[in-house]
């Protein structure tokens, strides 16, 4: 432990702190960016992915500054162990705890992202949308932790992070994308209205698509599957996976 | 990265059902993927040789930036 | 006493009463003994009748050399075509042969269970196979173990690919498959997917040898089959012809009404062929010239008085919305088509583009699905503004022809569900 004699790696946890809470509130913008397809004339697509990328990896490394200083810091007894499992921190028990979490779900995010190859996708999108989560988290951490964040500029800034995520929460789902509203285990916020012939649109004025018996030339056949009435058809049990 | 991989030609494939027209491989490898009018690839049916290295490139590009993991490049080798 | 060149062989029954067990064995009683199951079934020439038209030994082959696996045959009687009624008739009047084939089938690869799959919204075909199954388990036949899995009907649901995923994971969704061939796989084990009228003739060939089988058929296409014939007919019908036997022989022989405008032939992933082509020979080898396929055996006549195009569209609506939209070319592409049909018919400004639009939008969307659903979507629609040419014009210069006003429709599309009703587990 590094005796404390200068308070300058109690400064240097806060100061990361703050600047990786900023730059997780940019990966999470530029996510919800690249999620609602945004982009294609001006910048491309592909920028948004890789800036995304990007920024998040700054955002780690001083997630990583912001742990290992508040550790080794012998000024605030919190112990390696509390890194990772919540409710183990001597000090602020609660508030570490959060972080805790915010960080084991960051973990999960990030090294699925860097094992995206080998990941099924299904299992990946699981994994991320658990960022939301972890933000929350890291938020609720600021607060309850932060030497700084209980009032002032501190505050200012946690708020107003805690503000710009909020916003492009609700963005992520006005704006979301129609997609194929398929079967597989899509986003689910996929808007189901999408592709589909929607309501039969009439060819004649006798418009039905269904027989009926008596006109000339054409019967019901027999053993039609167009009679869902005449079966008890116990609904079907909602799938895992997301319509 | 030898001589020996410049012969034989390669595929860009994309799994039509993880697919979700994000569009990134279009803009990523425009020579070898267009887009169709709903924001799906139509990605070009004849082989590429591996000497054009600019195009390998870029579709190596798109298979690392699709954003489903939906690309992949398959190898065809001249017989 | 089954004869050689004479039919029924299939259908040698009462269809609605099917043949008990002691009934079967009387019917199909034969002293003649086969070898080698698989050399036999290579020697009759017997390809799939679920439409691919695949050699049946080339895949059992296939499946037999398949190393450390369990195997599972899997019988498909799901029947996705709407229009088609062989497989439940055949189940109605035999299903022991069918249960026979897949029980030889079973030997051939070294499998230990046979799964049968119907549709659950088709409770006789259901009653009529667990009947069946009872009926051996009562005689403690020796052989695999049965098994009878209920499928929700859906047109994708018969798809190989699609059937097996309901059976691993409970959704009839189809599968992509990069790698041709590709095993099917359920768990581990490795399937061997046959569709049920394939299975009955493999359990007549145990019986009566490949020597026998060959008596019917082209040299290519060999065998008897099973046709549903409907539309323009006084009662759709589901016989057993032979192939090279011609269009009109077969129509004849179902009571069709006389000289139909059109034949879709196929199912609705198939093609139209126009009337004036009735005395080609019904096999596939012929059909190509026209882009036609036998398919599953189906024949729709469209009458004199019906209009292609007014048909086309309620099938490609049908088929739109059928879609398991999983990939965006056919879960956007199929409705878009599907509007523009609908544009044409009704004669509006915009249906001389439409024309357009389809050609080149069939184009687009042809191959680029996971599965073979929007490639039979195009073909049916590729064919329709061949054969019906004059009728698009007609519609797209402002005169819908009298047919599509009057309400009346050969080609039965069952009752579009909406989004919500879509049962795919």
């Amino acid at each position: 432990m590094i005796a404390l004699t200068t308070p300058y790696l109690w400064y240097t946890t806060r100061a990361t702190g703050f600047v990786a809470l900023i730059l997780f509130t940019l990966v999470v913008t530029l996510g919800t960016l690249v999620a609602n397809r945004v982009g294609g004339t001006v910048v491309g697509r592909f920028e948004v992915n890789e800036l995304h990328r990007s920024v998040s990896l700054v955002a780690v490394i001083f997630l990583v500054f912001h742990i290992t200083t508040t550790v080794i810091d012998s000024y605030v007894p919190t112990g390696w162990i509390s890194i990772l499992v919540p409710m183990t921190s001597a000090y602020r028990r609660v508030g570490v705890a959060v972080g805790a979490v915010a960080f084991d779900l960051i973990l999960a995010v990030w090294i699925s992202s860097l094992l995206k190859v080998r990941v099924k996708n299904e299992t990946w999108r699981f994994i991320h949308w658990f960022s939301w989560l972890a933000f929350a988290s890291a938020i609720l951490h600021a607060y309850l932790t932060g030497t700084d964040a209980k009032s002032g500029a501190g505050l200012a800034v946690v708020a107003a992070c805690a503000t710009c995520v909020a916003a492009a929460a609700l963005w992520r789902y006005v704006k979301r994308p129609t997609r194929a509203a398929g079967r597989t285990a899509l986003s689910p916020l996929a808007a189901s209205k999408g592709p589909g012939p929607g309501a039969p649109r009439p060819v004649s004025s006798k418009a039905s698509s269904s027989f009926s018996r008596g006109e000339t030339g054409v019967v019901t056949p027999p053993n039609t599957r167009a009679k869902p009435e005449s079966f008890p058809r116990s609904p079907s049990p909602r799938s895992k996976k997301r319509r | 990265m030898g001589v020996r991989r410049r012969a034989g030609s390669f595929y860009l494939r994309v799994n039509p059902i993880l697919c979700d027209g994000f569009g990134h491989c279009h803009e990523l490898a425009p020579e070898l993927v267009n887009m169709d009018e709903w924001g799906y690839p139509v990605i070009k049916r004849e082989p590429t040789p591996l000497s054009d290295l600019a195009t390998l490139a870029s579709a190596r590009f798109a298979v690392r930036g699709c954003p489903r993991q939906a690309l992949r490049i398959e190898r065809v080798s001249e017989s | 006493m089954m004869l050689a060149q004479e039919l029924p062989r299939l259908l040698n029954g009462t269809p609605g009463t099917p043949l008990t067990l002691g009934q079967h064995e009387a019917t199909f009683a034969t002293s003649f003994k086969v070898a080698s199951l698989l050399d036999e079934l290579e020697a009759s020439g017997l390809t799939g009748r679920g439409g691919a038209a695949f050699p049946t030994a080339r895949k059992a082959r296939l499946l037999r050399d398949q190393r450390g696996h369990n195997k599972v045959v899997v019988v498909n009687a799901m029947e996705g075509e709407p229009v088609s009624y062989k497989d439940s008739t055949l189940l109605s009047t035999n299903p022991h042969l069918v249960l026979d084939g897949a029980a030889i089938l079973a030997s051939i690869i070294g499998a230990k269970d046979v799964i049968v799959c119907v549709s659950r919204d088709n409770p006789t075909a259901v009653g009529n196979v667990q009947r069946a199954l009872d009926e051996r388990a009562r005689a403690g036949s020796r052989g695999p173990e049965f098994k009878l899995e209920t499928a929700p009907w859906r047109y994708v649901a018969g798809e190989e690919s699609a059937l097996v995923h309901w059976l691993n994971d409970n959704e009839s969704l189809p599968q992509y498959r990069p790698q041709r061939p590709s095993i099917l796989k359920i768990r581990h084990h490795a399937v061997l997917l046959d569709n049920v009228e394939t299975c009955a003739h493999v359990g007549l060939i145990g019986r009566f040898g490949a020597a026998w089988f060959r008596t019917l058929g082209t040299r290519v296409s060999t065998g008897s089959m099973l046709v549903t014939v409907t539309g323009a007919i006084e009662r759709p019908k589901v016989l057993e012809v032979v192939a090279g036997m011609t269009l009109r022989t077969v129509l004849d022989y179902a009571n069709a009404y006389p000289n139909p405008q059109a034949l879709l032939l196929g199912g609705y992933g198939g093609s139209w062929l126009d009337g004036a082509h009735l005395d080609a020979p019904y096999d596939n080898e012929s059909l190509t010239q026209w882009g036609a396929t036998v398919g599953a055996g189906i024949i729709v006549a469209l009458g004199r008085d019906g209009c292609g195009v007014v048909e086309t569209q309620r099938v490609v609506q049908w088929m739109a919305n059928e879609s398991a939209r999983q990939c965006g070319p056919c879960a956007f592409g199929l409705p878009a088509l599907s509007d523009d049909l609908a544009d044409v018919v009704a004669g509006t400004r915009n249906a001389a583009q439409a024309i357009d639009r389809l050609e080149h939008r069939c184009g687009v969307i042809d191959g680029r699905g996971a599965c073979r659903h929007p490639d039979g979507v195009v073909r049916l629609v590729r064919s329709a503004l061949r054969v019906f040419a004059a009728d698009f014009q007609g519609h797209a210069s402002g005169t819908p022809c009298q047919a599509s006003r009057s309400g009346k429709f050969f080609v039965a599309v069952p009752r579009l569900e909406r989004e919500s009703e879509l049962v795919w587990e």
